[in-house]
C-alpha cells in the first residue's frame, strides 16, 4: 500500500469493507462465521496475478453477489436465531 | 434593633423565596431545551477525544490482531513496513477501528490510513468519535 493503490485494488478493498460492515449487523455467531468466511476468501484469491483483470472481475462480481445476499438475507438470520 | 432585626428577616425571606422561584422556574424551563441541546451536541458538533486516549485504544486493537507481534507495535509503526501486514489485514485493523471508535471511515480515507500515526491522526480530528 506504500504506493498508490490501482483502481481494481480499491474496488477489493471497498468490496471487503462492504462485506466485513454487512455482517456486523448480524447476530454475532452468524457474524463470525461470514468475518471468517470473508477474510478467508480474499487470502485466498489475493495470489491470483494482479493482471488477471478477467478472474479479478469476475470474482469483483462475484463478491458483489453474496454482499447482496448477506445484505437481503438479514430478516431471515433473525428469524432464524429466535 | 427590632427594625434592623425584622429588615434582615425580610432579606432572608425574600432571598429564600427568590431562590424558591429560581428553582421552580429552572426546572420547569429548562428540562426540553437541555434535552434538546444534548441531542445536537452529540451528533452534530461532538467533542474530540483526547490524543494520548486515541493512542492508547489503537495500540492496544492493532496489538490483538492475529499476525501482530505487539512488541513491535509502537506510535509510528506502519501496517505494511513495521507489522508486516500487507492490504487485506489492514482493511481489518481500519474496520477494528472503526468499530471502537463508533465511526464509518469513508473508503477514499481508509485507503489513506496505512500506520498507526495516521489512524491515531484520523480518529482525533474526528469530532463524532466515541
Amino acid at each position: 500500500m506504500k504506493g498508490r493503490l490501482s483502481g481494481i485494488q480499491k474496488q477489493v478493498l471497498s468490496l471487503h469493507r462492504s462485506l466485513l460492515r454487512a455482517a456486523r449487523a448480524k447476530p454475532p455467531e452468524t457474524r463470525e462465521q461470514i468475518e471468517r468466511f470473508v477474510n478467508a476468501e480474499f487470502r485466498k484469491n489475493a495470489a491470483i496475478d494482479k493482471k488477471n483483470y478477467q478472474q479479478i472481475e469476475y470474482l469483483i462480481r462475484r463478491g458483489q453477489k453474496q454482499l447482496e445476499m448477506v445484505r437481503t438475507s438479514d430478516g431471515f438470520s433473525v428469524v432464524e436465531v429466535k | 434593633m427590632q427594625a434592623a432585626l425584622r429588615s434582615s428577616a425580610i432579606t432572608v425571606r425574600n432571598a429564600f423565596l427568590q431562590h424558591l422561584r429560581l428553582t421552580v422556574a429552572a426546572t420547569s424551563h429548562r428540562v426540553p431545551i437541555l434535552l434538546d441541546s444534548r441531542v445536537s451536541f452529540s451528533s452534530d458538533h461532538g467533542t474530540y477525544l483526547d490524543k494520548s486516549s486515541v493512542t492508547d485504544r489503537i495500540l492496544e486493537l492493532v496489538k490483538k490482531m492475529e499476525k501482530v507481534d505487539p512488541a513491535k507495535v509502537t506510535p509510528q509503526a506502519s501496517f505494511q513496513g513495521d507489522l508486516g501486514l500487507d492490504s487485506l489485514d489492514t482493511v481489518e485493523v481500519v474496520m477494528a477501528i472503526e468499530e471502537e471508535f463508533a465511526l464509518e471511515i469513508p473508503d477514499a480515507e481508509a485507503d489513506k490510513i496505512s500506520s498507526c500515526a495516521e489512524a491515531i491522526e484520523y480518529v482525533a480530528a474526528h469530532p463524532r468519535a466515541k
